[in-house]
């Protein structure tokens, strides 16, 4: 029975890996995968191969001494996450199965411990990766000693024993669920416990331990000093000890310190072992469920319908009144926007600007707090470039979202043309009105004393400008995205699947941000030039506001073209859409 | 009235359906049969305007559905097998989303008795996720009603529907087809179609087997027997596989 379930597991992991392979007979997932790996080599690998390592600058600065509060510091991590997994669970203990190893592996004749160890074994294929990737992110860490080996398996004792500490605790936590004491009950004991470990070590630092000097909070090195003496005696020294020892391994800085952490990470870990296979309890409902659950968001990550509150969904008021005649566009506007949070409507977006605007004029009314407004305007300005260029990434309740819906969207008597444009109207309202806001924070707070130039009429001139030309850039920057779903729809869907992962699927969607990026400044290259030249041209007869307001009409009707070509364009490509065919492998 | 005339599919070399024509006056109920890969769905999504024919003419209500698609679709209805819904509206809002595209006007007073017929009423502030597969077909069947299309087609209308919703569906259709509209519906259930169709139509490999009212269809293949159901029609048309 073992060699077949541990023939599953690696059939199952082979099959895996050679249709990751596979798939790199088809362009999108090849080109992917070279971007992926090119990006990978840049991020991690270029910094072992080409430079200076990063240790050998930053060890000289690190204090030695200060590696036991770093360690009894990753412990109390470690404790923290720990009493998490004490406190939050309400549900009893599911080992993750597929619905195809609960159909095959339940009723077969497999007792509960081997199906145990199947997921442990399973588990393990998890952590080792993760364990591997943690050790290229965690490169920068090399200042703490040891290299690589020992610190990827350093990484794996701490995954693994958490692995261990999650599975026992829900079996722990089941067993007080079947006897009857409730996840509230359970909860204060753990918290009880917790108080009175910190009541403890209050009470011994009290006795024991003088309390912080100004000496102790001069700098960074005496208040870490400070932290370590605290975190090193008393009872929470003792709590402490078993995350220390799992911590050993990665924080060993040369081979004979590992090998002696190995023992204590080892003890721990085999203690964990020990635990599960003794609180061994009744997993299959819940195992069941949760396998149920997997496999629904699988099938709608599929279908495209995936959203993660999915769950606690419930119906929604309209964000506005839909009349029944009208521009059909409209439709989709509020069909759309009802798929968003609540936050996204035109009341909330007033309520904001009002305070915006009161916060804004009662800082200007305050000399002594200027520096406020300076604050104001540096975040809404780094807030709208992030909403302007990354944006049309994250607002996606358009043709994205609706396309596997097309065989409806169709059949509605609109054109194609109707149907894009109707899509996009709410990322383009979610995204305007955030900007707007941007906008208006920052002409209010931002008065530069040096520009004398820039005016208040000058700068509401700009803004107004600005915020005229804001939903055509909008609109224009989410043509991008919506043409690629149409035009490359077998793709999209492999890139918004959040259950594909791979280094070709991290490839694909790098290609794509730079391809909408790039697409997006030839569109605007020419409205922009023509600005330029207007403004540059017309400033010095009638000043810079006015110069601003003359080449904002050309530049709306330079983008105005530009979408109303491009909406037509992909209207004509959605007519022609065939959803079933396109998606086919 | 439905009129289809020289109607081809191609999927690169591939023909899903050929040479194709069939016409479905007021009134009269066709039923589209086949084996599977027939082409059935690929011929009801041809004419209900989802996808482009590759060669052929489809007219809807008078309408040429390829130069005039929004006239042509302001007069259909499609019904997929699996109900395709929105799953942020509710009942009621579908309806509001769907009369506003067709430009329902008063669609309230249209829809409550749709909702009533269909026993969905007092479902109408849920959503989708909170209804079972045959309530989401009552949905969709609902919204496709509203505008009170002259022409509907069906794939699989049955699938998911309890014995009760069956009887009611069935009913359904035949009471439109009475009222005046021509139906196009697919269905592996041949004793659906011989209570409900009126003309039945057998597409194997993409081209028309044979069409006519089913006791014409009948008679070509019943080799001279008497009392020859659909079913065994159906396997002599179709030779008894799929290809």
């Amino acid at each position: 029975m073992v060699r077949a379930l541990l023939y599953l597991r690696f059939t199952s992991l082979g099959n895996l890996l050679r249709s990751r392979v596979l798939r790199l007979r088809q362009p999108k997932y090849l080109v992917g995968a070279v971007v992926g790996a090119g990006y990978f080599y840049l991020i991690f690998f270029r910094r072992v191969t080409v430079g200076p390592p990063l240790s050998a600058t930053e060890a000289a600065g690190f204090p030695s001494e200060l590696m036991p509060t770093v360690a009894a510091l990753g412990a109390l991590v470690l404790l923290v996450i720990a009493a998490l997994s004490w406190l939050v669970p309400s549900q009893r203990a599911g080992l993750t199965f597929s619905e195809a190893e609960i159909a095959f592996l339940f009723p077969a004749p497999v007792t509960r411990r081997k199906l145990i160890h199947y997921k442990l074994l399973g588990s393990q294929f998890a952590v080792l990766f993760t364990s591997l990737l943690f050790t290229f992110f965690s490169r920068r860490w090399s200042f703490l000693g040891g290299n690589a080996a020992t610190h990827a398996v350093g990484w794996w004792f701490v995954l693994a024993t958490l692995n261990l500490h999650f599975i026992g605790s829900s079996f722990v936590i089941t067993r007080l669920l079947v006897r009857g004491i409730t996840p509230w009950r359970r909860r204060l004991a753990v918290l009880g416990g917790l108080a009175l470990v910190v009541a403890g070590t209050l009470l011994w630092i009290w006795h024991g331990l003088r309390a912080p000097q100004a000496a102790d909070l001069a700098d960074f090195t005496t208040m870490v000093a400070y932290l370590g003496t605290l975190l090193s005696h008393g009872p929470l020294a003792w709590l402490l000890l078993p995350g220390k020892a799992v911590l050993g391994p990665f924080l060993a800085p040369d081979g004979r310190a590992f090998l002696v952490a190995l023992g204590p990470a080892a003890l721990v870990f085999a203690a964990h072992y020990w635990w599960i296979l003794k609180a061994e309890v009744s997993f299959e409902d819940a195992s069941i469920m949760k396998a149920e659950k997997r496999a629904a968001r699988v099938a709608a990550v599929r279908e495209g319908n995936w959203r993660p509150t999915r769950g606690t969904d419930s119906a929604r008021p309209g964000p506005f009144r839909l009349a029944e005649t009208g521009r059909p566009e409209l439709a989709f506007l509020w069909k759309n926007l009802l798929s968003t949070h609540p936050i996204f409507r035109p009341r909330v977006l007033a309520i904001v600007a009002g305070g915006l605007v009161a916060l804004c004029l009662w800082l200007g009314s305050r000399p002594d707090y200027h520096a406020g407004l300076t604050i104001i305007a540096t975040v809404v300005l780094m807030a709208g470039g992030y909403i302007l260029f990354l944006g049309p990434q994250l607002a996606r309740q358009d043709l994205r979202s609706d396309l596997l819906n097309a065989d409806i969207l169709k059949i509605y008597p609109l054109r194609g043309w109707q149907i894009v444009l109707g899509e996009m109207l709410t990322p383009v309202a979610i995204l305007s009105g955030l900007l707007w806001l941007a906008l208006l924070a920052a002409i209010l707070a931002f008065q530069p004393a040096d520009l004398d130039w820039l005016t208040l009429p000058a700068r509401t001139v700009t803004a107004v400008c600005l915020g005229l030309v804001i939903p055509f850039v909008c609109t224009l920057q989410l043509l991008v995205p919506n043409a690629a779903a149409l035009l490359f729809p077998a793709w999209m869907q492999s890139m918004r699947n959040r259950t594909e992962r791979g280094i070709e699927v991290m490839g694909q969607r790098l290609i794509f941000v730079a391809g909408q990026f790039l697409v997006v400044v030839v569109a605007l290259l020419p409205a922009a030039l023509v600005a330029a030249v207007l403004i540059f041209a017309s400033q010095w007869l009638i000043g810079p506001a006015a110069a601003v307001a003359l080449a904002t009409l050309p530049v709306l009707a330079i983008l105005a073209g530009e979408i109303w070509f491009g909406v037509h364009w992909l209207g004509a490509r959605f007519e022609r859409f065939d959803l079933s065919s396109e998606l086919r492998p | 009235m439905i009129e289809v005339h020289g109607l081809s599919k191609n999927y690169g070399s591939f023909a899903a359906v050929r040479e194709l024509s069939f016409t479905v006056r007021p009134g009269e109920v066709l039923g589209l049969v086949g084996p599977n890969g027939a082409g059935k769905t690929t011929t009801l999504r041809c004419v209900a305007g989802i996808i482009p024919a590759s060669t052929g003419t489809v007219h809807i209500a008078g309408h040429d559905l390829a130069t005039d698609p929004v006239a042509a679709k302001r007069a259909l209805a499609f019904f997929p097998d699996e109900p395709r819904l929105f799953d942020y509206l509710t009942v009621k809002q579908h309806l509001a989303f769907v009369a506003r595209i067709y430009g329902v006007t008063g669609h309230e007073a249209i829809a409550q008795p749709l909702l009533e017929e269909l026993e969905i009423a007092d479902k109408a502030d849920q959503l989708p996720g909170a209804l079972s597969r045959g309530m989401k077909q009552k949905l969709a069947i609902a919204c496709g009603l509203l505008h009170r299309p002259s022409v509907m087609f069906f794939d699989e209308p049955l699938t998911g529907l309890d014995p009760l919703g069956i009887r009611r569906m069935k009913d359904s259709i035949l009471q439109r087809a009475r009222a005046g509209a021509a139906i196009v519906l697919s269905s592996h259930l041949l004793h659906l179609l011989e209570e409900v169709c009126s003309h039945v139509l057998i597409l194997k490999q993409g081209e028309k087997i044979a069409d006519g009212t089913i006791a014409e269809v009948a008679a070509r293949f019943s080799n001279g027997e008497v009392g020859v159901n659909l079913e065994e029609v159906f396997i002599r048309a179709t030779g008894g596989s799929e290809k």
